[in-house]
């Protein structure tokens, strides 16, 4: 890292401040221009200013998992002595194997000369709806290879010194069922790279070339500075994290994704070697989408308050063998990549970091389980309401619940946090535009991750169509892996829950509740505007034992239909009378809990701690220290380990095959649940989801020495 | 003799505005009062007082009375509005509380939306338990799917009465293309609970997108029952004293209206103070010439932005605030978080930053003497030389320098290794290029060039940083309007009678981009329609006018999600003036995104229609004598160069009287506010009292 000294302060800022206005600049351009709703609600895009080498500096507030492929694409074109860049040229280009997460997102970029050197690159990309391939949407369960799932474009100059190379935009259009829309779209990156390219130019013609390439470089070294140092007051020590993900659209199998996380002063790196081998299917992802992952987790979860581009991830070192999951070899299939893979991939990482957070007595309140850890997928296709060609790609299912944090319950159809801004567009926008009709659209009562603090709710829809028939495809991950994990003791949210009720609509009215139950991925078929699609999404995570959630606040929730008397008995052993707690009821109910989750209270006291804990690191787990040396201690003071971190080797614990039906969860067949309890007090303490048949692994070793008391 | 009078309550100040017929001109400010009343009749009783009147002999000359406020907007963001209940389509009612998710982050500054721990900062406007759905279902085409269940709504409608529910709104789907199930449950709660105030979604905000449209709807019955009752005390307060004018209240959409039109739409007034800042600088602009203009506001934390092309403000539909999306039509004034009172602080390797956390009013800069220790934007033109310490507000209000010097050195001069001079300097400068990005934004943006621009300078911290930003933008100078400190006030009685609906109307155009003339019938319809509306409420709100109509198409490209409005000439809608509107639309669109953007292939969307009608009021005339400069002694101020002070003149006035001309470096002193002039620049001030300032002159 070189600090520029000649740039001054005050002239950085007022730099700083303008490239950040003109990346803003371009995001508006798109945001306005475009014709994808994954790109003008859902804000799956990407717009940024890039260093020559292609370090992303400034970037639009969008889905982060796209931070670091424009830049893979540009280094690409550098790489490719043969091609000639000048001045007013673009690039075009889709393939995963390059540098995008998956085909759908075309990307584009320019380079910025400033007389003959490029002082940087503008670069743009976006969810496409449709770009080719085997089935609308370009996602086919059935894929095997990626020459199945739609065009793939590695390079391509589109513009040739400022002119429209219209036979390569036609050729490109055609592939897509959707040629109107895409040609609309890469119109729309042409006028969002011409504003980057008119504007920087100006900046450098105002403060030169070079100081603008030198505010650039500082605005990377000031966020890597930032973000070394934020490390640095974070715990050293190893977390270990996994998440995992069903069904590869061939066969129900279980994947794993899993992750350690080994912090040591300023730097950290992500080993992802124990995450299962590539899939058959299209569920997997490339390095490239692996790359977006981390940065997708790591940003919003530590970078949350500087300047998101390279220098944020430059202490992250990423360890991942060729052939995983997450790193599938060519030519694997791709297509669902961002919302199968990637996103299970950035709920592992962001679970290992908030591991490291929670055991931090200055960032502990910012600590939370999984915010919304599946995007369930419907996407329709055939003919609409006007008789014109079309595909959607619903994109309600965002709003699944967010994660509770030690102080809060979680918020409701919060969303994922990889994008600040994604929003869902209204009920009557999508019945105006499109064959949907509604039945309902609102919070799904019990999915809330159930804890001291409660999970946000998911939102769910039920809806029929507006033409005769289409085809819809419908699939998933979490309909059997409760993605949306808890902390400190949290149970997870709800599991994704997708029904279709065939003929239980006549006439946009619901006559039948009876549904076929879906498995994650029923795949593409037939719909009537006699059929009613229903589905749920994963709450969000709860943190802390839900017994010790206060009574009132469950009541609360009763009274606000958020959660179900049944939940309130069985999840948080809350028992009510006349609409309030019946408070003797409920602390018997509470008891009785308690001491069937450990058969026995251990009162040993040789296993008690008299020594004040001098940290928390976890909602019920503090560290000691007395004559005997270190231990993990519960708040009733009994003594999990010592020595070492290892605390599960001292605590109490029950395995199951599925969850109880309060928390409405279900497992995989391949899955089994773990609790962990205080032995002396029944407390929960961590609820851990793994393989069957393997044991749990110990997933917070902090570095003992040099803990403060 | 007569009076106009308009008046802007603030949050802390009441402004009043007084123009007598013929004669002078004068500003007065009272504290805002709490029931907001008092501090407006204080302001009148300050009036009669200034002009030797008694309380009533002032108030049956008052020929007119023009109101804004923000007072409605505060109701909202602090949740004090009336108890109020929701009526909702069954299977919707979470669309509060769902917010498109939009919800979560509103509210978040543009380095806050990254930080996920400060979401869900505002809660829905209406609470889960106080929304009730009601079966019906009305779908895009206005066929009725799922008849109204008359007998529940009836039960739902008690159930409001016995929840003491003071404001219902109804908001159901589809009510914009067939709005007879809300016409019918407005009828059933009018029988079941009639002391509520009522607000019908297709009224208050007639616009497809259930989100913002119950938001909107919400918002206004939430203010109703307050806004209402707070308007007719002042008016019967002040015609019990002899008023004859109505009370003109300014809308968001920068015309203004009786309380007789208003009283049901308060959330058409929610952005008043704003809008009539802009209705100022329009006003203004009218009189001396100008019709592209940049008016800026600068006050304590924030720096607002409206821009005036051909004479008319650029106006926006959407408007986030309070975790709600309120949709209506509105005069758009962009801001950031940039003022007098933004902070300085240096981060991790030696950066500067300025804004957007603000010490506000309280504890405010360090040179308040209040507690604040953190450096401001204040304190560093104290520093600077440009404000002086013993005439802050007219001298009101004395500055301490030193805190603002030990605060500007132990904060942002030594840590970064400079002199308390440069620190203060880059304070500044960092402050004015960001104010200066948000202007380039509004105007280069939208396809203009700032170039061809006025910057009008108002609010107490405008005139000392118009210099900056006018250079920066490479203007030939800038005007500060004689009302700087109180334009919103001034605004608000100079405004015409303006009133604006819309109506959707979905047609949808393939890629041979051929009408249909049924199509175009929907449209000329829907034109019609609104026109009959928006002519009925400017009959109710004044007789005889003569009014002219402007109209508006939302128009956009098949499969797109963003829209532009395009301004459509008179006539019946018909096949030859949909082309002509495309044609528009597309020069519209080019101009704004760049040739070579636009692509007639895709086809059209067209969403809504819009029509205003507009009755011009005569504006007042006044002769101002003023009150000539006052030499105050010289100053060292530091302009360009932080390493130079330049010894410049000081002058006072309240009003520069016509003649006045003055060479740069000097800096005009008025009781709210100090003109800065740079070297090689001349102020002028016109007959009105305007003083324009050029470089160069």
């Amino acid at each position: 890292m070189t600090q520029d000294t000649a740039l001054n302060p005050i002239q950085f800022e007022v730099i700083r401040n303008r490239l950040v206005a003109i990346t803003e600049e371009m995001r508006i351009a798109l945001q306005s221009v475009s014709g994808s709703p994954t790109v003008t609600e859902a804000s799956d895009f990407f717009t940024g200013l890039f260093l020559p080498d292609g370090s992303v500096a400034s970037m639009g507030f969008q889905v982060a998992y796209q931070a670091p492929v424009c830049g893979l694409f540009i280094r690409h074109i550098s790489q490719k002595t043969k091609m000639a860049v000048r001045d007013g040229d673009m690039f075009i280009g889709n393939d995963p194997y390059v540098g995008a997460l998956h085909q759908n997102d075309v990307q584009m970029v320019g380079p910025i000369f400033v007389g003959d050197e490029i002082v940087a690159w503008a670069g743009v990309e976006a969810h496409e709806t449709d770009v080719g391939g085997m089935d609308f949407a370009s996602w086919s369960p059935k894929a095997r290879e990626v020459y199945q799932e739609g065009m793939r474009i590695p390079c391509v100059k589109i513009i040739d010194q400022g002119e429209m190379r219209d036979d390569v935009l036609e050729m490109i259009c055609t592939a897509s069922r959707l040629p109107h829309l895409l040609e609309l779209d890469i119109r729309a990156f042409v006028a969002t790279l011409n504003v980057a390219r008119e504007r920087v130019q100006e900046l450098a013609a105002r403060y030169g070339a070079k100081t603008v390439t030198q505010a650039i470089r500082r605005m990377i070294a000031s966020s890597e500075a930032r973000m070394r140092e934020r490390l640095r007051e974070l715990p050293d020590g190893q977390y270990h994290a996994s998440d995992f993900l069903e069904h590869d659209g061939h066969q129900n199998v279980l994947y794993k994704i899993d992750v350690v996380l080994t912090k040591s002063g300023d730097a950290m790196t992500l080993d992802f070697s124990g995450s299962s081998p590539q899939a058959p299917g299209f569920i997997n992802s490339t390095r490239s989408g692996l790359m977006g992952a981390v940065a997708g987790a790591v940003m919003p979860t530590l970078a949350f308050d500087m300047q998101w581009n390279e220098g944020a991830l430059a202490p992250v070192e990423i360890v991942a063998p060729e052939g995983l999951l997450c790193t599938a070899k060519f030519p694997a299939p791709v297509g669902s990549a961002t919302v199968e893979t990637i996103w299970v991939t950035g709920s592992a990482v962001m679970r290992a970091l908030n591991k490291m957070l929670q055991a931090s007595p200055k960032y502990r309140h910012r600590a939370q389980g999984v915010n919304d850890g599946a995007m369930a997928t419907f996407n329709l296709g055939g003919v609409n309401q006007f008789g014109e060609p079309f595909g959607l790609h619903l994109m309600d299912p965002l709003a699944g619940g967010s994660a509770a944090w030690p102080t809060r319950d979680g918020a409701s159809a919060g969303g994922p946090i990889t994008s600040p801004m994604s929003s869902i567009a209204d009920v009557e926008r999508n019945e105006q535009v499109a064959p949907l009709f509604y039945i309902h659209r609102r919070l799904a009562r019990d999915t809330g991750g159930a804890g001291r603090q409660r999970g946000g709710l998911s939102a769910e829809v039920a809806l029929t169509l507006a033409v005769d028939d289409a085809m819809a495809l419908v699939m998933t991950h979490g309909a059997e892996s409760p993605n949306s994990r808890g902390l400190a003791g949290g149970w997870p949210g709800a599991t994704i829950v997708q029904t279709m009720g065939w003929k239980a609509v006549e006439r946009g009215v619901r006559v039948s509740h009876d549904a076929e139950v879906f498995g994650p991925k029923p795949g593409l078929m037939k719909m009537t505007n006699r059929d009613l699609f229903e589905v749920s999404w994963q709450g969000g995570g709860g943190w802390g034992d839900p017994l010790a959630r206060d009574p009132a606040l469950v009541a609360a929730d009763v009274a606000d239909d958020l959660v179900s008397e049944q939940a309130a008995r069985e999840a948080y052993g809350v028992v009510l009378a006349d609409g309030g707690v019946d408070a003797e009821a409920t602390q018997e109910t509470r008891s009785a809990m308690r001491l069937a989750r450990v058969g026995a209270f251990d009162d040993d006291p040789a296993r008690r701690c008299k020594a004040e804990p001098f940290r928390r690191i976890g909602d019920a787990l503090f560290l000691a220290r007395d004559g005997a040396g270190a231990h993990v201690v519960t708040a009733a003071g009994y003594i999990l380990s010592t020595g070492h971190t290892r605390w599960r080797e001292g605590a109490a614990s029950t395995t199951r095959a599925q969850p109880p039906s309060a928390y409405r969860i279900k497992l995989h067949e391949d899955m089994r649940v773990t609790e962990w309890f205080c032995p002396a007090t029944g407390a929960l303490l961590e609820v851990d989801f793994h393989e069957a048949g393997k044991p749990v692994e110990h997933d917070m070793i902090l570095k003992l020495e040099g803990l403060a008391h | 003799m007569g009076y106009f009078i308009g008046t802007d309550v603030g949050g802390t100040f009441t402004d009043l505005w007084v123009c007598e017929t013929g004669g002078e001109t004068r500003v007065f400010k009272t504290p805002t009062t709490a029931d907001v009343l008092g501090g407006v009749i204080d302001g009148v009783r300050m009036a009669a007082d200034a002009w030797g009147q008694s309380f009533e002999a002032f108030c049956a000359g008052i020929e007119r009375f023009g109101h804004g406020t923000t007072v409605g907007l505060n109701a909202l963001l602090t949740g004090n509005g009336a108890r109020t209940a929701i009526l909702a389509t069954r299977g919707f009612a979470d669309t509060l509380e769902i917010g498109r998710m939009r919800r979560l982050t509103s509210g978040l500054n543009e380095t806050e939306v990254t930080d996920s721990y400060l979401r869900n900062r505002y809660a829905p406007l209406v609470p889960r338990r106080r929304v009730l759905e009601i079966d019906e279902r009305i779908d895009a085409n206005g066929r009725v799917i799922r008849p109204l269940d008359e007998a529940q709504a009836r039960a739902q409608a008690r159930r409001l009465r016995d929840d003491a529910v003071e404001a219902v709104a109804i908001c159901t789907l589809f009510s914009t293309v067939n709005p007879a199930h809300e016409k019918r449950l407005r009828e059933i709660v009018l029988e079941e609970a009639p002391h509520c105030f009522i607000s019908v979604s297709h009224e208050i905000s007639p616009s497809v997108g259930e989100y913002a449209r119950m938001s909107t709807t919400a918002a206004n019955a939430s203010l109703g029952p307050l806004a209402g009752r707070y308007l007719s005390k002042l008016e019967e307060t002040l015609r019990g004293a002899g008023m004859q004018a109505p009370i003109l209240m300014m809308t968001c959409a920068g015309g203004v209206l009786p309380t007789s039109v208003l009283n049901d739409r308060p959330a058409y007034a929610l952005f008043s103070g704003p809008a009539a800042g802009v209705m100022g600088s329009q006003a203004i602009g009218a009189r001396i010439g100008c019709h592209n203009i940049l008016t800026t506001d600068i006050g304590g934390t924030s720096f607002d932005v409206g821009v005036i092309v051909n004479g008319r403000p650029i106006m926006r539909s959407d408007i986030s605030l309070a975790g709600a999306d309120i949709r209506v039509h509105s005069i758009d004034v962009d801001s950031i978080g940039a003022g007098g009172g933004s902070i300085a602080s240096v981060r991790t390797g030696g950066e500067l930053q300025v804004g957007p956390r603000s010490a506000g009013a309280n504890p405010g800069p360090a040179c308040y003497g209040r507690g604040g220790a953190e450096p401001t934007a204040t304190d560093a033109d104290l520093v600077l030389g440009v404000l002086d310490p013993d005439y802050f507000i007219g001298g009101r209000m004395k500055l301490d320098v030193e805190a603002a010097r030990r605060a500007i050195e132990e904060h942002v001069a030594k840590p970064l290794g400079m002199s308390l001079v440069e620190a203060a300097w880059g304070i500044r400068t960092i402050l004015d290029s960001r104010m200066a990005d948000l202007l380039r934004r509004m105007t280069l943006e939208r396809g203009f060039d700032p170039r061809d621009f006025t910057l009008f300078a108002n609010g107490g911290a405008g005139p000392s940083h118009a210099w900056v930003l006018a250079a920066e933008l490479g203007l030939p100078g800038f005007v500060v309007p004689a009302a700087a400190t109180a334009q919103s006030a001034f605004g608000a009685a100079n405004s015409d009678l303006a009133f604006t609906t819309e109506r959707p109307a979905y047609v949808r155009i393939g890629a041979d981009r051929k009408i249909a003339p049924e199509q175009a019938g929907r449209i000329e319809d829907a034109l019609q329609s609104a026109a009959e509306v928006v002519r009925d409420n400017l009959a109710r709100a004044a007789s005889n006018v003569q009014a002219r109509f402007e109209r508006h198409v939302s128009i956009r490209f098949r499969g797109q999600t963003h829209h532009l409005d395009v301004p459509l000439a008179e006539g019946a809608f018909d096949v030859a003036r949909f082309d002509q509107l495309t044609r528009d639309y597309q020069r519209q669109y080019e101009a704004l995104f760049g040739k070579g953007a636009s692509y007639a292939g895709a086809g059209f969307e067209v969403l809504a229609v819009r029509v205003t009608a507009i009755a011009a009021l005569p504006p007042p005339q006044s002769t101002t004598r003023g009150e000539p400069l006052a030499r105050a002694g010289v100053r060292a101020v530091y302009f360009d160069d932080a390493s130079k002070a330049v010894e410049t003149a000081i002058y006072r006035t309240s009003y520069p009287p016509a003649d006045t001309d003055v060479a740069g470096p000097c800096i005009i002193e008025f009781p709210g506010q100090s003109v800065v002039v740079p070297p090689k620049a001349r102020a002028t001030a016109d007959a009105s009292g305007n003083l324009h300032i050029r470089f160069g002159a």
